[in-house]
């Protein structure tokens, strides 16, 4: 089929050969969809994402992306390499090592120059990108010195500048306030709806609703659990609860302990 | 309770905490770099030249009084660039003992006439006479590492590092260098920044760190895990650039526009400096 963008077999990646990471992961993704994957810390959610990216490749099983296999030393070194860089951005979890140059500038231009865009080009995109995500005032600040909240913005523009088709977001509102992660959203919504292929790791429920058709719920296993549309799972508590993705409070009235636990639209009491 | 053993170890704590401040805000912030001042609005390959131009001078210059007044210009530069001057007098004094020491001992060596074995006895000698000359020669001395180090330390405090850095490109040096040896200083500010975190973080889950056995060895266990999560980060690092298309072969904005200003600048020491050295010369 034309339209797959990724196609996920039986993927199994460890680390160093002995920390398990995924374990037969299967999941087809296709062109415009927008996915969320979810799960507690250390289900293998960030490992999958670098896996789509072509950063690391599975122990067994495979991995492939507009119809051509993702293999070491094939496709990352070559031409078809580079061509599928430009059409995968990867946001990555922790925006102080997407950061890596001396400005924030430099941070944003870094991706089309090293796809040969020119510079002219390069400096027009800059400024779109700055106005997109509202950080231009803070080109010619030092990345590692800004607060997260504003690391998080730089880092999605420096791969809205490459502009892919295919967005890879690794917990994109994590630590991030309420006015920043709504932003993050209506940006996430509407390249989806420019038509680019939306993959959102997270395990903020509160916002899956909102950035996700199709759902998957990674679990201790280190594989999926459950799939299916953001409203089947949002409201299969018993699958949330036991994987941790929902919290459960306890509260005292009148000398009596009651626990209950809280959906992600449910008003806390 | 006031154990004097605690009191030492708080000490040492306070010392070694205070020490990478200082390191940290001395070599590693960019703090007036990033304020709008006269220095900071002209293009730093601009700025480089025309500080070299006035290092070369104040090393040549033989009168003191030439010197001072490029020391002047100095302070006057500085203050036109929003560096408070008690700021600015105490960063250089700081330095100032340690470039001499780089820049006194091949002088010594100079006095040492070949086939003399008692070179104690020598210096002894010289301090011994204190003559017009030998004082002379002592405040020339001084005023020229004076200069010369707040001239490099005005540079470096109204420069980015990586605009340094890409000065150096200007000159030939390829992207890759730069690109590797702006890298390495972010990451030794995220170092210092980690060892900085650590201490306080221990802090607040053991109490003092410094009196507590069991402090200590977090505090070494840590240090040593600091450089395992270096490691992995510049791993990490290498990933991010491969996922936005790096091959090998960096590629980065060239970042400089010389503007009329610059030039301008340029021209002026220019001038001082042929100035400095007609006078020098005449004198
Ligand atoms: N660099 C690494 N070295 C060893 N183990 C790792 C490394 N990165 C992740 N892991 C392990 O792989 C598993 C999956 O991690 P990760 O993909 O980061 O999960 P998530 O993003 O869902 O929190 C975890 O058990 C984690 O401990
Ligand atoms: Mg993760």
């Amino acid at each position: 089929m034309s339209d797959t963008v990724f196609e996920v077999q039986d993927v199994h990646y460890s680390y160093l050969g002995k920390f398990p990471a995924l374990s037969g992961v299967n999941m087809t993704i296709r062109s415009g969809e927008k996915i969320a994957v979810i799960g507690a810390n250390g289900t293998g959610k960030s490992t999958l994402l670098q896996l789509l990216d072509g950063l690391i490749f599975p122990d067994r099983g495979t991995v492939t992306a507009f119809g051509e296999r993702l293999l070491e030393h094939s496709e990352v070194y070559e031409k078809a390499a580079h061509r599928f860089r430009q059409r995968v951005g990867l946001v990555f979890q922790n925006a102080d090592i997407q950061l890596f140059c001396p400005s924030v500038r430099e941070d944003i231009a870094f991706g089309p120059l090293q796809f040969g865009v020119a510079e002219g080009e390069v400096n027009r995109r800059i400024l779109e990108v700055a106005e997109v995500l509202d950080i231009q005032h803070l080109l010619d600040r030092v990345p590692h010195q800004l607060s997260i909240g504003e690391k998080r913005r730089v880092a999605i523009a420096s791969v809205l500048a490459i502009d892919p088709d295919v967005y890879l977001f690794d917990e994109p509102t994590a630590g991030l306030d309420p006015l920043t992660v709504r932003h993050i959203i209506d940006f996430i919504v509407s390249a989806n709806q420019r038509g680019k292929t939306i993959i959102t790791a997270t395990h903020d429920l509160h916002i899956i609703g909102e950035i996700a058709d199709t759902v998957y719920v990674f679990g201790r296993n280190k594989s999926i659990v459950s799939g299916g549309s953001a409203e089947s799972i949002l409201n299969d508590r018993s699958l949330l609860e036991s994987n941790n993705l929902i919290h459960i409070h306890r509260h005292h009235h009148d000398g009596r302990e009651h626990v209950h636990q809280h959906l992600p639209l449910e008003p806390h009491d | 309770m006031s154990n004097p053993l605690h009191k030492k170890h708080d000490f040492i704590e306070r010392s070694i905490l205070s020490a990478l401040a200082f390191l940290k805000d001395a070599t590693l912030s960019e703090e007036y770099a990033n304020r709008k001042g006269f220095l900071q609005s002209l293009d730093p390959r601009f700025n480089t030249i025309s500080f070299l131009a006035f290092l070369v001078t104040a090393v040549s210059l033989k009168s003191a009084l030439l010197i001072s007044s490029l020391y002047l210009l100095c302070l006057i530069l500085a203050t036109l660039s929003g560096i408070p001057i008690r700021k600015f007098l105490l960063r250089t004094l700081i330095f100032i003992p340690l470039f001499s020491l780089f820049i006194v001992l091949p002088t010594l060596f100079s006095f040492v006439t070949p086939g003399e074995p008692v070179w104690s006895f020598h210096v002894v000698g010289i301090t011994g006479i204190i003559t017009r000359p030998g004082l002379d020669g002592a405040v020339l001395f001084v005023v020229r590492v004076a200069a010369s180090v707040s001239l490099v330390v005005l540079l470096s405090m109204t420069t980015r590092h990586s605009e340094l850095l890409k000065v150096l490109r200007v000159f030939g040096i390829p992207q890759v260098f730069v690109l590797t040896v702006s890298m390495s200083y972010r990451y030794l500010y995220l170092f210092a920044t980690m060892i900085e975190n650590i201490f306080t973080a221990v802090k607040s889950r053991v109490g003092v760190v410094s009196h507590h056995r069991h402090g200590q060895n977090i505090v070494a266990w840590n240090i040593a895990n600091t450089w395992n999560r270096t490691t992995q980060m510049s791993e990490d690092v290498y990933m991010a650039m491969l996922s936005r298309g790096y091959t090998g072969e960096p590629r980065l904005l060239s970042a400089f526009h010389a503007k009329p200003q610059d030039w301008l600048w340029l021209l002026c020491a220019v001038v001082i400096c042929a100035f400095l050295f007609y006078k020098g010369y005449t004198l």
